[in-house]
């Protein structure tokens, strides 16, 4: 082994004490009893005050679970989850809903302070971004709505949505992820808190970037939210997810779901940082992240991007999907995912070609360093009728240490002679030779190490909208923070 | 259960080893089953369609002497075994030795730790079954360089429908030695005769020693194949192989090789044509276990009809193995609306230091050739003709025996 490779060995080593948002804050928070059954669902369901087909929707999906099998199928190994021994709702506890920040739980403000969240009126204007924050399960604060609904978008909390536009939540939830796709995407039907609602009128462009921070704060809390897109027809929106969770001893559980359904001409942009928790460096505790992301363009020239920085969480399933209804339908998936210490990540993407002259592109970028390992897991599936489908997928692993491993495990299934696909995977370390060019310029060794792994993401990365992108860079080389020299 | 595990007495059931060894087989194939959709390594072949016509093994097979024989165009040595039985062997020339795996078994105890090694029945439903019935296949022992390749055909004779054929082979390549086999399976008489072949053969290649192994499969339409050879290297050894998959209803060629010593490297090359309503599969697993090991593959495919093609590629690197090299690439081409293929090419790396790719394309017949080709005068078909042997061609041509080479390629021809 050479000496670099002992050096990454070690910084890996030393990089898991680095987790920048680790605390708590301490809100009484309104949770139901420990436990999973049909009662916990119904109380959750009153709470909410929802409608009863949605109770009951809750309860169809409840009873399919009980029937279903946690998969075992992802490289992925965690002690067993007791679903019974989690609390499945806490939201902060307040009496009135907020009209105002000034309404809000000062505790609460200071703690998205301290995440940086631009949640005041002026810092958001700082950033011309809507914050639909999430704290735990209930959303407490929704800025910028009034200029959205001067163009018509719809932008709250889900269980808002369901009171205010039941048609439209009744139309599309769970049409494209229905309770029955996956054990954890059926858990999450039954149980779901909160999340975002997005719904954009026909013709119009979304003014801003729209996005929401979750959280998960209260202690043996499961988090799962659900959001819903909804993009008529020659509509436009871009979305952004930011996660960062405070540090904890227990691995928690977090199975999401969002759905994302394209009409004509319409196109979302999806993107997601991900810093949850991932566990101290001998991977104790951290993350437990199931999730369950789709979007369907349902209309012709539909398109939709998803772009992941994932650098959290001690467990990482996500395989956010595409399926490609409508002719001239196009998906695009970029990702860079970042395991460090005992982390483990199974992601990847699924592009379901169905209309004609659909096309798919597929960026992955991995790093993995210290023990842990990582999986790119992909499909790409063309139909008999889906003419002229064109995918390429790329997806390029990089290693640090010995002690880790990266796999790629990509599926390919073309029933269409017109189709085109390709497929390229790599894997390397990070080349003496680069090192060397940088060291010989004057640049340090941990400095280097963090340029090549930003050039090596770097077709990810210009994906994101700017102020992801700074965010995003940051948290890589926090990730990697230590690990050379 | 179908009838394919059936309680026949077999020839040996009295030496307590291979008694053990079959039951032991028997008992895992049982627990096994024959693979479904929900078996990931048969994800995609689904052997369980073909087996719906129930097969059985058939221990004796024809007894009369055949009036037909298999030649090649070229100089060889070939060992010759009739539905499934070892027939007899040309003159082996220096450095060679060839023996029923039966002798073997009875007679050379030290061989015996060598049997099931390699082919593992815990991962390979068929390899159990196969061991239940292990009986006939040869044993070649190859001590020097040996310049002239040993042909080892399995030829079929009209026979009634469903039976199976269970072969398996074991083959030593000692220390600095070399050799070129080929495997042949043909058949004469009913293009639909439907039977089930199912082989396994175990390679062990030593230090410095080289072995490639040409195969090709050109079984009746309706027949099934299903083909596991397991190999391992040793320092410096090399593996080269070729497989040509063109004819069966069901076939499957899977090849395992284990690098387990420094420097030892693999080539694993394949190709496939189709039509009809087939399915085949081409499945490999290479595993870099030492540094300083090197693997290369190619594979493709021309699909027609209705036919499905498979591959499965696996690079597995081990920790500690670094310095390694293993590329994959797989290629095919799709003829027809409802040709299918499904490919999955998987990296499994533990270790940083090492050079690892895949690549998977598919897509039809490009559309511009094919009019560069008429434009110039060239018929639709015969430029469609030219255009998939070229397109195989690439594969092909890593064969480094001229003679075989050509003998390969007379195989592929007239395409729809």
């Amino acid at each position: 082994m050479n000496e670099l490779n002992k050096n990454n060995i070690e910084i890996a080593d030393e990089a898991g004490d680095k987790y920048k948002y680790g605390f708590v804050t301490d809100i009484k928070a309104d949770t139901v009893p420990v436990g999973l059954n049909a009662d916990i669902i119904r109380l959750i369901s009153s709470k909410k005050g929802e409608p009863d087909w949605l109770l009951n929707w809750r309860l169809k999906a409840f009873e399919f679970w009980q029937t279903m099998v946690e998969p075992s199928w992802a490289k992925l190994s965690y002690d067993k989850i007791d679903y019974q021994s989690l609390s499945y709702y806490s939201a902060p506890k307040q009496k009135v809903a907020p009209k105002s920040l000034a309404e809000v739980d000062k505790s609460l403000l200071e703690t998205y302070e301290k995440l940086g969240i631009p949640l005041k009126e002026q810092e958001v204007l700082a950033g011309v971004v809507a914050v639909d924050a999430v704290f735990d399960s209930v959303s407490v604060a929704t800025t910028y709505r009034a200029k959205l609904a001067e163009q018509g978008v719809i932008f709250s909390s889900i269980s808002e949505a369901v009171r205010e536009h039941p048609d439209l939540v009744q139309q599309y939830l769970g049409s494209v992820v229905p309770y029955t796709d996956n054990f954890f995407a059926c858990l999450n039907s039954a149980v779901f808190t909160d999340g975002s609602f997005v719904y954009i009128p026909k013709g119009v462009k979304c003014p801003m970037e729209l996005s929401t921070y979750f959280r998960i704060n209260a202690k043996n809390t499961g988090q799962f939210e659900r959001t819903l897109i909804i993009a008529d027809d020659d509509s436009y929106v871009s979305y952004l997810e930011g996660c960062t969770a405070p540090q904890r001893d227990e691995n928690q559980l977090h199975a999401a779901i969002v759905e994302i359904v394209i009409l004509d001409n319409a196109e979302v942009k999806y993107s997601t940082v991900q810093n949850w928790y991932p566990g101290d460096k001998d991977g104790k505790g951290g993350v437990y992240n199931f999730v369950t992301k789709r979007a369907a363009c349902r209309g012709k020239n539909a398109k939709v991007s998803w772009t992941q920085v994932e650098t959290g969480s001690a467990i990482t399933w996500k395989y956010p999907s595409c399926v490609l209804q409508g002719d001239n339908s196009s998906g695009e998936f970029y990702s860079v995912a970042i395991t460090n210490n005992h982390q483990q990540a199974d992601t990847g993407t699924k592009m379901i070609h169905i209309g004609k002259n659909t096309t798919s592109k597929i960026i992955s970028k991995g790093i993995s360093a210290g023990f842990s390992n990582q999986t790119y897991r992909g499909l790409v599936k063309v139909s008999p009728q889906a003419d002229n489908a064109r995918n390429y997928t790329q997806c390029d692993s990089l290693l640090i240490g010995t002690t880790c491993g990266s796999h790629t495990v990509p599926y390919i299934e073309n029933r269409n002679s017109s189709a085109l696909l390709e497929h390229e995977a790599t894997t390397s370390k990070i080349s003496d030779e680069q090192l060397f060019y940088c060291r010989q310029r004057g640049i340090g060794e941990e400095e280097a190490v963090s340029l090549i792994v930003n050039g090596f993401c770097k077709e990810v990365m210009q994906h994101l909208p700017m102020e992801f992108a700074i965010e995003a860079a940051k948290l890589i080389n926090i990730s990697l923070e230590g690990s050379v020299g | 259960m179908t009838k394919l595990l059936q309680d026949i007495k077999l020839i040996g059931d009295e030496i307590p080893w291979l008694k053990d060894f079959r039951q032991k087989g028997k008992d895992e194939f049982i627990s096994q089953g024959i693979p479904t959709a929900k078996t990931e390594a048969w994800k995609y072949t689904k052997p369980n369609r073909f087996l719906a016509n129930d097969f059985s093994f058939c221990p004796q097979g024809s007894k009369d002497i055949s009036p037909y024989s298999i030649e090649v165009p070229f100089k060889a040595c070939q060992i010759y075994f009739e539905n499934g039985i070892f027939s007899h062997h040309d003159e082996l020339p220096e450095g060679i030795e060839v023996l029923p795996l039966i002798e073997v078994i009875m007679f050379h105890h030290d061989l015996r730790d060598k049997i099931g090694a390699l082919a593992e029945i815990k991962a390979h439903p068929f390899a159990a079954l196969n061991s239940a019935y292990l009986n006939e296949g040869v044993y070649i022992h190859i001590s020097a360089n040996v310049t002239t390749p040993i042909v080892f055909v399995n030829h079929i004779t009209p026979q009634p429908n469903g039976n199976m054929y269970n072969l398996r082979n074991l083959v030593v390549v000692d220390d600095n030695s070399s050799a070129e086999v080929v495997e042949y399976y043909c058949y004469e008489g009913d293009i639909k005769s439907s039977y089930l072949v199912n082989v396994v053969n175990e390679i062990y290649i030593g230090c410095g020693a080289a072995l490639k192994h040409y195969k090709v499969q050109d079984e009746a339409f309706k027949a099934g194949h299903i083909a596991l050879n397991s190999v391992k290297i040793k320092a410096d050894g090399l593996y080269q192989s070729f497989c040509l998959q063109k004819g069966a209803d069901l076939s499957r060629n899977e090849t395992k090789v284990v690098l387990a010593e420094e420097g030892a490297t693999t080539e694993v090359n394949a190709a496939y044509m189709m039509n009809g309503w087939a399915t085949i599969d081409t499945t490999t697993d290479i595993e870099h276990l030492k540094p300083f090991t090197k693997s290369l593959q190619l594979v493709k495919g021309v699909i027609g009809g209705q036919a499905k093609g498979v591959f499965q590629g696996k690079i597995h690197i081990a920790p500690q193995a670094v310095k390694t090299e293993g590329y994959q690439l797989h290629k095919a081409m799709l003829l027809s609306d409802e040709a299918e293929v499904d490919v999955k090419p998987e990296l499994e790396i533990f270790a940083d230091d090492v050079k690892c790719s895949h690549g998977s394309a598919s897509g039809e017949l490009d559309q511009e050739q094919l009019f560069y080709m008429q434009s110039r005068g060239v018929g639709k078909d015969k430029a469609k003709q030219i255009l998939i042997d070229a397109y195989l061609n690439d594969v092909i041509a890593k064969i480094d025996n001229e003679n075989i080479r050509l003998w390969v390629k007379s195989f592929i021809g007239e395409h729809d």
